[in-house]
């Protein structure tokens, strides 16, 4: 293999798992392929690797059933807390985003509400599909873009549709992480996000669709209910026997 | 049941006993099928074999002439060796009478 050709080897394994590129860049150096070859043989097993991610439901639950709708839903929350925000402190209504009467009490549950909801909701994303998690992406972008669009902002900032990204973001990377936590705390999550959607509900401040943001928090209760059950330390896709198994990355060194 | 480049990889590793490892199961393979073998369809049924308890898989040591990268080691565990057996007694059995095979198993007449 050329010096010129190998880089561009090194370049493309960078799409495999860290172990794995290790182990095959040292078979194709032993192999003495031509970098024509090592490049198809590598390509060929990224492909192989992402159609057998696509093989499972997880990727697909996390793009079309969390990302696209819940990024819908929460842009819409995001702009609605603004409103009632802008209307409670700056005394500034927006005829285009009624918000009722809506107190501070309302606001504040709101505001809870829209972290919580996008919290999970990234959670539930970043945990499903960790390595597909550019669908999801992808996804949540299209839904932004759609927003952006159709929706009418004054006289609101156009950013303040984007107040759930921080937490997302911030679930996302704990998904992704697979960050720990006990059966106790999501519940005690899921249980305060459903009370306060009762109480919205209740008073007449929750759109009927918004019901589908609280189903992240209950996922993440019966994933640590799973983890529980199995002994295991962290949560983990909760209808499926293991969660998107990576290569070799978890093997020790003998 | 094992499907047919199963049965050859987890028979090339055992082949190679301590010193099965990904470019040593890959030449074999194609030194003994004559065909082409990607490390996408190597490195792929490792792993499902590995899922299914039929191979054991680890990092082991690198050498120079690997540009210092390490190998990925194979074992063909038990469970493995048993599902070899199966598949090699049932290819044996099916082709019993076979005209091909007569000269090769012995076993027809």
């Amino acid at each position: 293999m050329t010096a010129v050709a190998w880089p561009l080897v090194e370049l493309a394994s960078r799409l495999l798992e860290p172990d794995e590129r290790e182990a095959v860049l040292g078979d194709l150096l032993e192999a003495e392929e031509t970098a024509w070859q090592a490049l198809l043989d590598i390509f060929g097993l990224v492909l192989r690797r992402q159609a057998f991610l696509w093989k499972s439901p997880q990727p697909w639950f996390a793009g079309f059933s969390v990302a696209l709708p819940c990024t819908y839903l929460l842009m819409h929350v995001s702009v609605s807390v603004t409103a009632t925000y802008e209307r409670l402190f700056h005394h500034r209504v927006s005829t285009r985003w009624p918000t009722g009467q809506e107190g501070f009490v309302l606001l504040f549950c709101h505001f809870f509400l829209l972290m919580a909801w996008s919290w999970a909701g990234g959670y539930v994303v970043g945990s499903a599909s960790r390595r597909t998690l550019w669908l999801s992406i992808a996804l949540s972008s299209l839904a932004c873009a759609f927003c952006l669009v159709t929706f009418r902002f004054e006289p609101l900032s156009r950013f303040c549709s984007f107040l759930f990204l921080l937490p997302a973001i911030l679930g996302v990377r704990h998904g992704v992480r697979q960050a720990r936590f006990s059966f106790a705390c999501a519940s005690l999550l899921a249980v305060t996000v459903t009370l306060l959607m009762i109480f919205a509900w209740a008073h007449q401040a929750l759109w009927v669709l918004n019901w589908v943001l609280a189903l992240p928090a209950w996922y993440l209760v019966a994933a640590a209910w799973r983890s529980r059950q199995e002994g295991r330390t962290g949560p983990s896709w909760p209808f499926s026997p293991a969660p998107l198994p990576s290569p070799v990355s978890v093997r020790k060194k003998h | 049941m094992l499907g047919e480049f199963e049965y050859v990889l987890i028979t090339a590793a055992a082949a190679l006993g301590d010193n099965a490892y990904g470019a040593a199961i890959r030449e074999e393979i194609e030194a003994t099928t004559r065909r082409r073998c990607s490390m996408g369809a190597l490195y792929t049924t490792i792993d499902r074999l590995e899922t299914k308890g039929l191979l054991k898989t680890w990092m082991g040591d690198s050498t120079p002439q690997r540009g210092g990268r390490a190998k990925r080691m194979v074992r063909v565990t038990s469970k493995g060796v048993h599902a070899a057996k199966e598949f090699y007694d049932a290819v044996m059995r099916v082709s019993r009478g076979v005209s091909w095979a007569e000269n090769q198993t012995g076993s027809s007449s």
